[in-house]
């Protein structure tokens, strides 16, 4: 058991802590605290596979941005709510009984399956060799092979922009 | 197409019938008159042609085919035409009656406003019945045979505004319906045992070698039915006395002088079949005999001046039944023939007196009318010694034919027969004689009010009179029968008898100048003596004016069961329950259905999300679980 | 068991934690944090399949990944704001307007 493994499961565990307490915490405030720390987990997580620069983007994306945003909203609504009083709806037994059918359902599947490795996966697509998980070579790959993918989520990202000011200006004329 | 004599025959009057009906309304009187009488004449001389180029001929007839409407395996079904002397003589009454009578008809309905409408149905009329007096097969006849009975329908119901006229048309029909079950069946029969419809064709058949495959008489009884249907004979003439309601041009053309008719041209035309069928001759005999016997008791008592000539005509079909059923075709049709001319008179005659009157048409109501309007007087005069059978008038030849023929002819006649058919002829001198003295003759018993309005008709009215009464005067001197020898033979006589022939022909002129006496005595001072025979014969009176109760007999055996059990079982059960119930039950399975189904939708989005996950974990599972 | 298993089985949990919580809370924006988890399960599955096979597409894959994500969150959050101000609450069972 190295310390990886160890740092592994510890991490694995800490991000799973962090998902049951999102169910079960009362103030919207303390689920997104414990969504952050669920992802800095799995940051780590990602750091000790060694994909780093992913490890970089999950912080700096989805807590930096993501989950700022969030916690900027709660913290303006009023979250003392119907809600707040009565956590849960109507159908606690049978979702959570969809959810485990459908978690057996993937479990199995993954059990079954085998994991295409990465010499056959080169056989696949010649001429492109695994590599260091660093920025270079991730820049080079991303704006090299998939600068459609790239433009294409530009478009995505102006259209998500042109989306919020709509709805601001909507959210104007509703309050005026 | 072919466009011969023939088809051209039959499509005159239904271009008029296209034009009056069409363009009438917007064309106005003129028009419609001009058309609907024009077409009807120029069908007149074209028969008159192809009568003369028959004559020419050597052939027994002319045939035409119009057009084939169907081949069916070996069999064609053709729309075709046949022209020999009876269809010659059949089509030139129809065509030269009927122009007559069109003619009468601008004067009497000159002030209707469905005028247009009027000429349109008659031209309809006309060209159905040249359809079955010239068709050559069972079919096409019986494509006229429905047709004329639409006419009539039509035309009796004419003033549909009033209720009683409607229901009088729609019993025609349906009367008449009731017959055409048993022609269609005939026609089956026919069909299936000979493979042809053609009368030729089938008349050869019986009169061959090999005796078809069906029963001659099952064949000629159905066949009869449907003309007991169509000429009003027992038990399905109750409908020839409601028609009176029609306008009267029509009750002389429709139900005097041709389509009535129609049932004795069906089984004249096919009398090779009703020459092997001696079962089914000696029912029309005693069928028609009773016929006329009732109808001519009915007649004694009516108090209408045109039922008494509705029960009239019902009689006098008997007879011509009568010397159907005794073998005498080519003497019925003689009697077709006279009766068309005198009949058409006497309705014809009775219209101008009901239009001298305003519209009044109980003779009780009437008297000493010979002054006022004497060109009717005469003509209606001359048509009555023609019916009562006078001679040396029409009617008097043609009615002592079917005497005689009745009492000695080989193919089931009888002294009963003849006795029977005598006592009818003398009723029937008596009744007419009876109506002529009590409308023209006895002192007046009119209101004053329509006294002072008596005129004579106009010369488009009193012009056709006159045609007609020369007509019944002179038309008996030509023989029918005599001309209509190649086509349907003469009965053979009872040899031992032929010495009495002379003898009886004296008994008819006894018995047509006994009820002239009768009458003269009875009706000569008007109604006194009438009233104290009825007062002494009361009951007969009552039984003889309710004609026998055979249409509460009708109504009460057929028409309250029928409705009994339209009314319970096909409204209440069938309809309501069942076809009603059942839509009612789907529509409201739906709504159910659909309201409990809705409830899925809670507007819970939880819910939605829920109810995806598990059809994805199931299809995930599935899809794994089998490979 | 291999670290690969384990990453796994962890998606797989995290991916069914996250549903339930969408399924059961109440609140809007717990539902939204609760897809955000959702969402990263998923990540972590495609980072360990990455990482295994030593693909760097996998890690563009995940990139662009992310980059929806940021987007989605940019507009479902306005979105909620919007519904909140008019309904004046944040409880899901309030917005059943589509009901039957």
């Amino acid at each position: 058991m190295s310390v990886e493994t160890l740092l592994l499961y510890f991490f694995a565990a800490t991000s799973l802590a962090g998902g049951v307490l999102m169910l079960v915490a009362r103030h919207p405030m303390r689920v997104a605290l414990a969504l952050i720390s669920s992802m800095l987990s799995l940051g780590a997580i990602y750091a000790i596979l060694g994909v780093h620069v992913i490890a970089v983007f999950q912080v700096l994306i989805y807590v930096g941005a993501v989950m700022v945003f969030m916690v900027y909203v709660i913290m303006l609504l009023d979250v003392r709510d119907a809600s707040f009083l009565d956590r849960y709806g109507r159908a606690i037994v049978p979702s959570v009984a969809a959810a485990a059918l459908l978690a057996m359902a993937l479990g199995v599947a993954v059990s079954r399956g085998r994991i295409i490795t990465a010499a056959e996966l080169s056989g696949l697509h010649p001429g492109r060799s695994p590599a260091e998980f660093g920025v270079q070579p991730f820049s080079v790959e991303f704006l090299e092979g998939y600068w459609l993918h790239f433009e294409l989520t530009s478009v995505l990202l102006l259209a998500a922009v042109v989306a919020a000011i709509a709805v601001i200006k909507a959210g104007r004329r509703h309050d005026g | 197409m072919r466009m011969d004599l023939l088809t051209l025959i039959v499509l005159l009057p239904l271009a008029g019938f296209f034009l009056n009906g069409l363009l009438g309304p917007r064309l106005g009187k003129g028009f419609v008159s001009v058309v609907g009488c024009g077409l009807p004449i120029l069908a007149f001389f074209a028969t008159l042609r192809a009568f003369t180029q028959l004559q020419a001929s050597d052939a027994g007839a002319l045939a035409e085919t119009a057009y084939t409407w169907a081949i069916v395996g070996d069999f064609r079904f053709e729309i075709a035409f046949w022209f020999d002397r009876l269809s010659a003589l059949m089509t030139l009454i129809v065509t030269g009656v009927g122009s007559l009578i069109h003619i009468y008809s601008t004067g009497y309905m000159k002030d209707d406003p469905g005028y247009a409408r009027y000429f349109s149905y008659l031209n309809l009329f006309l060209f159905f019945m040249l359809l079955l007096v010239l068709g050559r097969s069972l079919l096409v006849c019986f494509v006229g045979w429905e047709g004329v009975g639409l006419a009539s329908y039509l035309l009796i119901g004419f003033w549909f505004d009033d209720p009683a006229k409607a229901a009088a048309g729609k019993k025609a029909f349906i009367t008449n319906r009731i017959g055409d079950a048993g022609f269609l069946l005939g026609m089956f029969l026919i069909y299936h045992a000979l493979g042809t419809l053609d009368f030729d064709a089938i008349n050869a058949a019986f009169n061959g070698p090999v005796a078809p495959a069906v029963s001659a008489s099952l064949v000629g009884l159905l066949l009869f039915v449907g003309a007991t249907g169509k000429s009003a004979q027992i038990p399905l003439h109750v409908w020839l006395p409601d028609a009176m309601a029609g306008p009267t041009p029509v009750s002389a053309l429709i139900h005097a002088a041709t389509m009535v008719t129609a049932g004795i041209y069906l089984v004249a035309r096919l009398n090779g079949l009703y020459l092997h069928a001696p079962e089914a001759s000696q029912v029309i005999a005693v069928v028609g005999l009773a016929t006329a016997f009732f109808a001519a008791t009915i007649a004694v008592v009516q108090t209408d001046i045109k039922k008494v000539l509705a029960y009239s005509t019902v009689s006098q079909l008997g007879l011509m039944f009568l010397a159907l059923g005794v073998g005498a075709y080519g003497v019925a049709v003689f009697h077709v023939y006279t009766h068309a001319f005198f009949k058409a008179c006497l309705f014809l005659g009775a219209g101008s007196v009901i239009h001298a009157m305003s519209g009044e048409q109980d003779i009780r109501k009437m008297g000493g009318l010979a002054k006022k309007i004497p060109i009717t007087f005469v003509t209606f005069a001359v048509a009555t010694a023609a019916i009562a059978g006078i001679p040396p008038l029409a009617g008097f030849f043609s009615k002592d034919e079917i005497l005689w023929f009745a009492f000695a002819s080989e193919y089931g006649g009888s002294p009963v027969l003849w006795a029977l058919a005598s006592f009818s002829a003398l009723l029937t001198s008596f009744y007419m004689f009876r109506l002529l003295w009590l409308t023209f003759l006895t002192p007046s018993r009119m209101d004053h009010e329509a006294e002072h309005h008596v005129h004579e008709s106009p010369v488009s009215m009193t012009g056709v009179l006159v045609v007609l009464a020369i007509l019944s005067a002179i038309g008996g001197f030509f023989h029918v029968y005599d001309f209509l020898e190649p086509v349907m033979p003469m009965p053979v006589e009872n040899e031992a008898l032929e010495h009495l022939k002379l003898p009886l022909i004296g008994i008819a002129i006894a018995v047509a100048f006994a009820g002239l006496a009768g009458a003269f005595l009875v009706y000569r001072g008007g109604l006194a003596t009438a009233e104290r025979l009825q007062q002494r014969f009361a009951g007969l009176h009552r039984v003889l004016s309710g004609k026998y109760y055979v249409d509460e007999l009708y109504e009460a055996v057929l028409g309250k069961p029928l409705h009994w059990v339209s009314e319970h079982v096909f409204l209440n059960v069938g309809d309501r329950t069942l076809i009603d119930g059942s839509l009612h039950g789907l529509t409201s399975l739906a709504q159910r259905t659909a309201g409990r189904l809705s409830r899925v939708e809670t507007g819970n989005l939880q819910f939605y999300l829920l109810l995806a996950v598990i059809g994805v974990a199931l299809s995930l599972a599935w899809m794994w679980g089998n490979g | 068991m291999d670290r690969t298993q384990l990453l796994l089985t962890l998606s797989i949990a995290l991916f069914c934690l996250g549903l339930v919580g969408v399924m059961i809370r109440r609140n809007a924006l717990v539902m939204l944090m609760c897809m955000e988890l959702m969402l990263n399960g998923v990540v972590l599955s495609l980072v360990t399949f990455a990482a295994h096979s030593g693909t760097l597409s996998g890690a563009v894959l995940v990139f662009l990944v992310f980059v929806v994500a940021a987007a989605e969150i940019g507009i479902a959050i306005p979105i909620v704001l919007l519904l909140a101000r008019q309904r004046h609450t944040l409880d899901v069972g309030a917005y059943s307007g589509l009901k039957g």
